[in-house]
């Protein structure tokens, strides 16, 4: 799909090949973990806990030109949804090529149906999304 | 928060340019450590999806 997913914690590179070859629920796992020990990257995006030195879980998407397109932070406790993350992914990389359609809170891939944002959509979502 | 006395305006708000950031890694595929760079991934205009999380050994 064009995309990479990297991890970030402020942990080592070398506990994460630890972790990565102990854990056996990572024993999937194929893409870089990256290492923020200084938590330089951490506090650039928001999610660098001052009192801890760890790193909130923030998932970030990150267009190829560079451009932040989605922000999601949660304390330590809940963890992220892989399925809402890749469906967000695959709705901006979709939205980057159909400039002029939006992705309602339903869709999930390529060939679910779209909004058109205009004046001919105010007030008629519900028969666009369901006509 | 930035204790500089640079510029800076505080953390990345929705629909900024990231600045360029480097990450040394650990890469399974190959068993060694590298490198990750937005400007790389930039060249070679790729998506990037940032999962961070508090610290390996964990649990969620």
């Amino acid at each position: 799909m064009g995309c990479d997913i990297v991890t970030v914690s402020t942990d080592t590179k070398h506990t994460h090949l630890a972790w990565r070859e102990h854990e056996k629920e990572l024993h999937r796992v194929a893409y870089p973990m990256g290492s923020d020990g200084t938590g330089t990257v951490s506090r650039m995006f928001g999610v660098y806990e001052d009192e801890t030195g760890l790193a909130f879980r923030g998932a970030f998407i990150i267009n190829p030109e560079g451009k932040l397109l989605s922000i999601e932070v949660n304390f330590d406790n809940v963890g992220r949804n892989i399925d809402e993350l890749m469906r967000k992914f695959k709705a901006n990389m979709y939205l980057s090529r159909k400039t002029h359609e939006a992705c309602p809170s339903k869709w999930k891939d390529d060939g679910d149906k779209t909004l058109t944002p205009g004046a001919k959509l105010v007030g008629k979502v519900h028969e666009a999304l369901n006509g | 928060m930035c204790e500089c006395e640079c510029e800076c305006s505080g953390p990345l708000k929705l629909g900024q340019q990231v600045p360029d950031f480097s990450l040394e890694t650990y890469e399974p595929t190959k068993g060694d450590f590298g490198t990750f760079s937005l400007a790389d991934q930039i060249a070679q205009k790729r998506w990037t999806i940032l999962f961070f999380y508090p610290a390996d050994f964990t649990f969620v």
